[in-house]
Order: C-alpha cells, then sequence, then structure tokens
C-alpha cells in the first residue's frame, strides 16, 4: 500500500512536472523597457522572423518580455523567463555579472557598430581639454544614460577629476571639481550649452550627427574637445544556461539575416539594424568589464 | 480483522485514483502542444520516463510567460496601459480645439463667432498580438460623430489589414490628422477627397516607399431614402520619399480613386471658405443628378529642409453621368512653412504623412506659414464656382501636445461662387481665425 501511494504521489507531481519541464517550446525574447508598446512594434517582426525558423528543434512559439528596470531582467534571466535580450552595453554587462548572461552578437543599432562620447561647447569659450572642465558646469542626460552619464563621467574620473552634482545649471561647483547636472534630453544639453547657462556638454556621437538632438544652427557654434575610446552600440544576449542547439541556431538566424532579403523589413524594424557580427572574446571582455566603470562612477559620485 | 480490509479497500482506491489520474497526466502533457507527432513523441518518451520515476527527476519549470498579468502605466495627458508581453495595450486619449472667427465682410454676412471646432475622444490598442483597433468619437456639435472605428490584423509585418470606419488612402494633407495640419483648416480642394467611408483596406510599408489600396462602401451612417444600394469605391495611394532622414524629408506621392455612386445617382460637392465657423459655401455644385461614377486623381509633393518645407497637391475629380457628359472638377494648394525657433516638421516615413511638432526650447516653437489655394467647380452647365485664397499663418507650438494657430485668410470668389445661388457672388471677404488646441 505504501508503494502504491508513493507512485501515486510521484506520478501526481512528476507526470505534469514533466510535461511542463518537456514544454520547451517557447522562446522568450525581453528587453528592458521605458515604452513598451513601441518596443513591441520593434520586437515583434523579429521575434516571429527567428519562431519561423526554429520549429525543428521544437521551438514553435516566441513571448515578449519587457522589464522595468536592469534588476526585473536579470531576474527574468535568473530565472530561466527569459532567453534572448537586446540590449546596450551597459545593460549587457550588469546582466552578466548579476544573472551570468553572455554574448552572443553585436547589434549594428541604427547602422552602427560602435560609438564613443563627444564632449563639446562654445567655440572660442576657453575650453579645449577635460582638465579645463575645472569648476566648470557640464550638462549630461540623466542618470541611466551610457554616453551621456557613465561614459564621460568615467573619462572625468580617469583623469583624476572630482565630480560634484548640481541643483541647479547655475549653481557653481568647487574650484577643483567639475559640477554637472541632469537635462533630461540631448536636446537639452545642446540649448543649455548654446544658451552659455553651462560651459560643457556631452552625448554620443550618434547625436552629434542627429538633427532633432542637436540642430545645425547650434553645431555650428559647437566645437568638440574631446572623444572617448569607442564603445559597442547593441548586443544580442542569452541566458547562460540556454541550450546549446538553441543557441546556436538563434546564432546562426541572426548571422543569416544580413543577406536574407526576406529579413530586411525586420531588421528595419528591429531598431534599424545593419547587421548582426561576433565579438572576440576580448571585446566580450572589455564589454563586461564596464561594470567596473560603472561601479567606479556610482562610487566617484556617491549618489 | 478489519484492518487487512481498511488495506484492501486502499489498495483499490490508489489503483483506481492511479488509473483516474494517469489520462490527466498524459493530457497534462498533451496540452503544451496541438501537433500530433510532437504528441507521440511525447506519449512515447513519457512511457520511457515513468519507467524510470524513481531514477530521475528533472527540476520543474518556473517559466510564467503565459500567466503574467504585470502591466505598464504611463500617461502623458491620456492613459496608456501596456501589459508585460507586449500583446495587450489601450491607450485612452483626446483633443479639444477651440476656435474663434473674425470675418471682414464684403457682400455675405459670414458669422463672427466662437465654436469648439473639435471635442474627440479616442481609444486604440492591441489584443492578442495580432489585432489592433481605433474607436475616436466626436463630440463637437454636441452630438457623437463616429470618426476612426475600425479593426486591423497585424501579424504580418509590414503588411496590415484593416477593416472598417477609416479614411480612403487618397492625399497627403487628408491623411495628415488635423492635429498637426500646418493650417487650421484643410485647403479649398480637399473638398474633392473621398474622406473616411466603411471599407476594407490593405496597406504595406518600406524604408521609402508605401502603399495602400482599399474597397469601400458609403458613409456608415449614410443610406439612401429610397432603399436602394449603396455606392462602392476603390481607391488607392502609393508614395515614395527618396530623402526621408531626420529633418530632411523629398517625398512623391499619387493616388487614385474610383466609386460607382448610390442608386439615387446624385453627387455633391460643396466647402467652407477654409473656415468651419461660417456655414457659408461659397463654392457648391449644388446636386448634380443622374451621375453613374466619379474618378479622382492626386498628386503630392513636400520637401523638408531644416526649418523649411514646400508642400503641394493636385486634386481633380470626372464624374460621368448618364447623358456621357463628364464634369471636371480640379484645384491645387501649394504652402511654405518656416520655423524661426529652428524645429523640423516631423514626417512620418511609415504612414507618409506628417507628425507631431516638438518644440526645442520650453520656450516652445514657432512657425510661420502660407499657403495658396484653389478650386474650380464650374464646368459645363454646373456653375458651382471658383475661388483663390491667400492664407497667412501663425503657430505657437508651447507643448508638443498645445498649440495656438492663427490664420488670415484673402479669399476671391469669382462669379458662379454663389452657394448654388444663395448667395452674392464674387464675394471677397477677409477672415481672421484663432485656434487653442491640446490633445492628450
Amino acid at each position: 500500500m505504501k508503494i502504491s501511494l508513493f507512485c501515486l504521489l510521484i506520478l501526481f507531481v512528476v507526470a505534469p512536472s514533466h510535461a511542463a519541464t518537456d514544454q520547451k517550446d517557447t522562446l522568450v525574447l525581453g528587453k528592458i523597457s521605458h515604452n513598451p508598446k513601441k518596443h513591441y512594434q520593434y520586437l515583434k517582426p523579429m521575434a516571429k522572423y527567428v519562431i519561423d525558423r526554429m520549429a525543428d528543434l521544437g521551438i514553435d512559439k516566441i513571448k515578449i518580455r519587457l522589464a522595468k528596470s536592469k534588476e526585473h531582467l536579470a531576474d527574468l534571466l535568473k530565472q530561466g523567463e527569459v532567453d534572448w535580450v537586446t540590449e546596450t552595453p551597459i545593460a549587457a554587462a550588469y546582466l552578466h555579472e548579476v544573472a551570468g548572461a553572455e554574448i552572443l552578437l553585436r547589434k549594428w543599432k541604427k547602422g552602427v557598430a560602435e560609438y564613443h562620447t563627444v564632449f563639446f561647447s562654445l567655440s572660442g569659450n576657453g575650453i579645449d581639454h577635460l582638465q579645463d572642465l575645472k569648476g566648470k558646469v557640464i550638462a549630461l542626460e540623466d542618470p541611466a544614460s551610457t554616453s551621456a552619464f557613465y561614459a564621460p563621467a568615467s573619462e572625468l574620473i580617469t583623469q583624476g577629476m572630482k565630480l560634484v552634482r548640481l541643483n541647479s545649471a547655475r549653481d557653481k561647483p568647487p574650484a577643483d571639481s567639475v559640477g554637472f547636472v541632469f537635462s533630461r534630453e540631448e536636446i537639452n544639453i545642446a540649448t543649455l550649452v548654446h544658451k552659455g547657462v553651462v560651459d560643457a556638454g556631452a552625448f554620443s556621437s550618434d547625436d552629434w550627427i542627429k538633427e532633432d538632438h542637436l540642430p545645425v544652427k547650434y553645431r555650428k557654434d559647437f566645437k568638440i574637445f574631446h572623444r572617448t575610446p569607442d564603445l559597442v552600440r547593441a548586443l544580442e544576449i542569452v541566458r547562460q544556461d540556454l541550450e546549446p542547439e538553441i543557441r546556436q541556431r538563434l546564432t546562426e538566424i541572426l548571422l543569416d539575416s544580413n543577406d536574407n532579403p526576406a529579413a530586411a523589413h525586420v531588421l528595419r524594424a528591429y531598431q534599424r539594424t545593419m547587421k548582426f557580427d561576433r565579438l572576440s572574446e576580448d571585446q566580450k571582455k572589455s564589454v563586461y568589464n564596464l561594470r567596473i566603470m560603472i561601479k567606479r562612477v556610482d562610487q566617484a559620485v556617491a549618489w | 480483522m478489519q484492518i487487512p480490509q481498511v488495506e484492501c479497500a486502499m489498495s483499490k482506491l490508489n489503483l483506481f485514483l492511479l488509473l483516474f489520474l494517469l489520462p490527466f497526466s498524459l493530457l497534462a502533457a498533451q496540452s503544451s502542444d496541438g501537433d500530433p507527432t510532437k504528441r507521440q513523441h511525447r506519449l512515447e518518451s513519457q512511457t520511457d520516463h515513468h519507467s524510470l520515476l524513481l531514477a530521475q527527476s528533472k527540476p520543474v519549470s518556473n517559466r510564467s510567460v503565459e500567466r503574467d498579468y504585470d502591466t505598464f502605466t504611463s500617461t502623458r495627458g491620456g492613459v496608456e496601459i501596456v501589459s508585460s508581453d507586449g500583446e495587450f495595450s489601450a491607450t485612452m486619449g483626446g483633443r479639444l480645439l477651440l476656435d474663434a472667427a473674425y470675418y471682414d465682410e464684403d457682400k455675405n454676412s459670414l458669422g463672427n463667432g466662437t465654436e469648439i471646432r473639435s471635442a474627440r475622444l479616442d481609444m486604440e490598442g492591441r489584443i492578442f498580438a495580432d489585432i489592433i483597433y481605433e474607436l475616436s468619437v466626436d463630440f463637437a456639435d454636441g452630438d457623437a460623430d463616429m470618426k476612426d472605428a475600425w479593426l486591423a490584423y497585424d501579424a504580418y509585418h509590414p503588411w496590415r489589414f484593416i477593416l472598417g470606419h477609416f479614411k480612403e488612402p487618397f492625399s497627403l494633407e487628408e491623411l495628415t490628422s488635423r492635429k498637426h495640419l500646418t493650417f487650421m483648416e484643410r485647403a479649398l480642394p480637399n473638398a474633392l477627397v473621398p474622406g473616411r467611408n466603411m471599407g476594407l483596406g490593405l496597406q504595406w510599408h518600406g524604408e521609402q516607399v508605401s502603399v495602400a489600396a482599399g474597397l469601400f462602401g458609403d458613409d456608415f451612417n449614410d443610406d439612401s431614402d429610397d432603399e436602394g444600394d449603396e455606392g462602392w469605391g476603390v481607391s488607392t495611394r502609393a508614395t515614395y520619399a527618396p530623402i526621408a532622414s531626420e529633418r530632411s524629408v523629398l517625398h512623391f506621392g499619387a493616388s487614385a480613386a474610383y466609386r460607382k455612386l448610390d442608386d439615387e445617382e446624385e453627387y455633391r460637392v460643396d466647402i467652407r471658405p477654409e473656415s468651419h465657423l461660417t456655414d457659408v459655401r461659397y463654392l457648391d455644385a449644388g446636386k448634380i443628378k443622374q451621375s453613374r461614377t466619379l474618378t479622382l486623381v492626386g498628386l503630392e509633393t513636400a520637401w523638408i529642409y531644416g526649418e523649411t518645407s514646400l508642400q503641394a497637391e493636385w486634386l481633380a475629380s470626372n464624374l460621368e453621368r448618364d447623358d456621357d457628359t463628364d464634369i471636371e472638377f480640379s484645384g491645387w494648394y501649394v504652402q511654405a512653412s518656416w520655423f524661426p525657433t529652428g524645429e523640423s516638421r516631423h514626417y512620418k516615413h511609415q504612414q507618409a504623412r506628417f507628425g507631431r511638432v516638438k518644440p526645442l526650447s520650453e520656450l516652445g516653437a514657432l512657425e510661420l506659414a502660407l499657403r495658396y489655394s484653389t478650386l474650380d467647380l464650374t464646368d459645363q452647365d454646373v456653375e458651382g464656382g471658383s475661388s483663390d485664397q491667400i492664407t497667412v499663418g501663425v503657430n505657437w507650438y508651447y507643448k508638443p501636445q498645445m498649440r495656438f494657430m492663427m490664420n488670415y485668410s484673402l479669399v476671391k470668389n469669382d462669379r458662379y461662387a454663389d452657394a448654388d445661388g444663395d448667395l452674392e457672388n464674387e464675394d471677397e471677404p477677409k477672415i481672421l481665425q484663432l485656434r487653442a488646441q491640446v490633445d492628450f
């Protein structure tokens, strides 16, 4: 009787769980999102494109999972609820450290493989080097921005400069420090610099040539006085325990999409991606090492 | 003596439960996949698995993607709710357009005053990933006036199949939302465009090209008095934008439409002098009876270079009558605008129409605009009149969703422009209009 009861119990518990475990027929694509409606629209065509090419692996459904923060997405990766993520290098570094996520491919988001931060100021205002920013104010975007906060802040710290967050753009920092303010949008950074409210601004090289972030009439009055090293523009990453055959197939599908006419509209919808390519192990390490930069900046700024 | 009986009874019960639960367990395994081949494979593997139940048990999957009801909520005045998988969303919004007009009258009274030009509530969203919908109703006249009411199938990006009450694909200015027009009212030739009707359509867009076509009945609330059949029509629009980047656009487009009129065989076209507050319609072709079919063609172009933009359209119609005497109307407009504050008109390349202007500074954006438009509704025995209009516009975009507009127009009507005989002809009024607009 005990044996039959035990069998009954096992059957009751394990048989359905066997079904659930075997139900690996759904691939989940995740992203951190502050605009889920827009992000869903550009993720959906890529999700459909990929899943149409995975049926023989038993994967015939795909879901999109939008997370409200990097911490939330890390939890989802750890719990196995998200398999594949498209994100920035900063997010990729965080998800690698916290959830063990691994870089699959580089994404040429908006046609760009790499980008960097430009420091700029009004021509002729006497700021020609980073050191000239001591006692001055620089406008940055927001505390989550890679190119318009972490990268420029790290560059200043590397040069041995102190950073002080100011409550207002019109406040003055100590003479031995660089004051910074957040202005929320790139166009606001440009406007503050152009009006002379702040001494300098910093954002990505992409934004420098984007008319709605930096109008020509502003740009012609500006000069770039420093550029940071290049940084990978965007990445496709996967959870560390994703089945090897699925990981391999996903890699093949994305790389094949570069030259597949059927993928042209998919890549266009997918943040105007030009193509995907592989990163070397050293390049991956440099992305993962961005966590060091982030921690250094967070410590220096002492939020 | 009772204990063995109890054990026996329990053994039978266990056996019964075992047999009872086994099919459910198998069913649970099957229900995750509708593919018979996979089902068979799973049954086989499950049989093998059950034989090794005690030897190995896999960890329980903890994927909860099918039952996650977390949502994102945001507002920019309206309310937007999106499920965390993106497959369901709803956006509730609306618009309010408040107008005032002063008419420097010439021969006819036009009626100075104020009005609510539009008081609209919109609901749009997505359900089950692939179905999108929009429902918008305008209450400006005190009645509910149905605007967009459609659903679309969105599974095959960039194709979209749409069904319901929506604008026929015809004319750049018509397809640009009133919220984003440079001038308070559309130009005179807009009298010829089909507007919204009940129908089904197919839309496609690339990076620089868009195509849309549809089959349409009449407006949803049109009904022939004599229980005759509704009219029907087809329309199509194709656009090409060789330049479609931020602040730099070159756009070309062509539209065509064909309509079989309803059983009343009556066609009427009229239009106000680019001012909605007056009810006067100088240009009025009256009821053109014994009309069979209507053919429309339109050509459009737009050019944006930074702060400067140009836009022009030419539209023409051919009305076929029972006596085979065709009536032809035509009109065109050209307009220019310039933002001294540095902004640029926003071109939405996927829909090939204009969108929202975003001010660059907290003081807002200033736009200066000029338009010339003309429409001729006179041909053969139809004397609907001809009118030319020049309008100067000043727009202040205080916020992306709020703007103030001022239009000043010089109107010149010809000798047939008499509202089908109800007004004095050759009237040349001047019109000053103001608008406060907010959308959310």
